[in-house]
């Protein structure tokens, strides 16, 4: 079944968030090499490249993990690096993010996980209204009737799910997905894809999607940027990045995709959905 | 983490730093910190009441082999409850709980780190130092000098027993002069190492896992350090707090 391309827009909404010349080394090794992004509202965006080309690097920039030498990155209009504590965690309580390994705690039911930033940002919601919105979003992730379950006796998909329902569960404007493919199936990263489209769907907010699953990431993306050896090689709406004559670009979506057969919005997969080990 | 010795004792009074900012900015949990004081308490006492014991039974053996040839058995009690109450004590209940309490946080941090829950709670707007080191500090500064407490008596008990029971020194005499051997602010001096020893163990062995390696290497790394500096920061604060307290 060929992957269903978005038609690009005439003019992309404004971005919600501004990468501009972000420069990082980690001793002798340039990670990031003068970036620039500027990432669209209510859209999905995806940043693939190959494995060591500084996707999570970029990431954990953008959510303030981690300072960059140079540059600055503007969410909302606000420089993440800049904000005194209390203004960065006003701002991160307006996204939510889907660690890779789902980062979810173990000692705690799955139900105390999704519930943790509503009990300590809930603002004074009782007991009952804290269980009907992760009840809610359990079932927004086709996760109905987990409440009670201990965490650690989930599988790596149900860990997945389980996380974006925290992510969402403060309702938040941008929702960041570190490799949300990786180490699962076929099948279960199928089911993830599915889940993010649906997602994007309902809730139509800004999602940015880390990845090296391409076709995973071209058929949810409506934007996309590709990352080279810690720059950017090319960026803007999915068509257009799938037309790109970049040699790089071709050649790492090639692999997944039939670029040459690009017909009606529509690219061909291959027959057999590659591996999304990490 | 920094490299080098220097670079790393900067990021230590970092870390030390910004848990102080983070319990002004954010307050205590004062039932997180009693819980933790309580876990803390529990997990170290069966180890510390063993070892105290053999240490106590051990220095009367040791005191009344050193006394014997002058005739001056009966100061056991004295040099039990010197040795004990003022030095001993401290630093066997700041090793058990450095052994015990501080490689569990230093390998629990470890996994939090590695598996990104640190991130997570970061990224929900939850500050990690706040919400996990900060009542790990005040539960080990509230449990540590009660450890201390129990080390104490239990040590003295024990030597009692093996000067009474094995030696044959009379009870009586022993706790006169064990009485004798110290003032009531040593035991306050007691409580004071054991408070400065909890907070030198946490905040080393939450450093570490703060600052873990990758891997499940990384944290057995971590856990390691945390155990071996923790303990070689109580001997030498030993000392030059009862520099400070008993000198000159």
């Amino acid at each position: 079944m060929p992957l269903i391309i978005p038609t690009p827009e005439a003019s992309p909404p404004e971005a919600v968030i501004e990468v501009e010349g972000v420069y990082r080394a980690f001793g002798s090794n340039e990670v990031l090499k003068n970036i620039h992004v500027a990432i669209p509202a209510r859209r999905t965006t995806a940043i693939i490249g190959p494995s060591g080309t500084g996707k999570s690097v970029l990431l954990k920039h953008i959510v303030g993990l981690l300072k960059p030498d140079r540059g600055t990155i503007r969410i909302f209009g606000q420089d993440i690096h800049a904000l005194p504590r209390k203004q960065l965690y006003a701002l991160r309580k307006r996204m939510g993010m889907l660690f890779q390994a789902g980062a979810l705690f173990d000692s705690i039911s799955v139900g105390e996980n999704i519930a943790f930033p509503l009990i300590h940002h809930g603002g004074g919601l009782s007991e009952a209204e804290i269980r009907q919105k992760v009840e809610e979003k359990l079932e927004m992730v086709e996760m109905a009737g987990f409440y009670d379950r201990p965490t650690a006796a989930l599988s790596g998909g149900q860990r997945k799910r389980v996380s974006l329902a925290r992510a969402i569960i403060m309702e938040p404007e941008i929702v960041f997905f570190d490799e949300p493919n990786s180490g699962l199936d076929p099948l279960t990263s199928d089911t993830i894809d599915q889940l993010i489209r649906d997602m994007k769907a309902k809730l139509g907010i800004t999602f940015v999607v880390i990845s090296h699953d391409i076709v995973g990431t071209v058929g949810v993306a409506d934007y996309i940027c590709v990352l080279e050896r810690g720059g950017v090689a090319t960026f803007g709406p999915t068509a257009e990045v799938l037309q790109s004559d970049h040699p790089m670009v071709r050649a790492f979506l090639s692999r997944n995709l039939d670029l040459d057969h690009i017909d009606g919005g529509q690219v061909p997969l291959p027959t057999a959905r590659p591996s999304t080990e990490a | 983490m920094s490299t080098g010795p220097f670079a790393a004792v900067r990021d230590y009074f970092g870390f030390v730093l910004a848990i102080a900012r983070s319990v002004q900015r954010e307050g205590l949990s004062w039932s997180a910190s009693i819980k933790a004081a309580w876990d803390i308490g529990v997990e170290s006492m069966p180890i510390l009441l063993v070892i105290a014991g053999f240490i106590g039974s051990n220095l009367s053996l040791q005191g009344h082999a050193a006394f014997a040839p002058l005739g001056a058995q009966r100061m056991l009690g004295m040099f039990v409850s010197l040795a004990g109450v003022r030095e001993l004590a401290p630093i066997i209940a700041g090793s058990m709980v450095a052994a015990k309490a501080g490689t569990q946080m230093a390998s629990q941090l470890g996994v939090m780190r590695i598996q990104e829950q640190l991130d997570a709670l970061e990224v929900m707007a939850v500050d990690p130092l706040s919400h996990l080191v900060a009542p790990r500090l005040a539960g080990i500064m509230l449990a540590l000098p009660a450890l201390v407490i129990v080390a104490t008596f239990t040590m003295i008990a024990a030597a009692y027993a093996a000067a009474v029971m094995q030696l044959g020194v009379a009870g009586p005499t022993f706790l006169r002069f064990a009485a004798e051997g110290v003032r009531p602010i040593d035991f306050a001096y007691g409580e004071v190492k054991g408070a400065v020893f909890g907070a030198v163990i946490c905040t080393v062995s939450c450093w570490y896992g703060f600052h873990c390696g990758s891997g499940p290497e990384g944290v057995g790394r971590a856990t390691n350090q945390a155990v071996v500096t923790s303990a070689v920061l109580c001997v030498v604060l030993n000392y030059l707090l009862s520099e400070v307290m008993y000198g000159g």
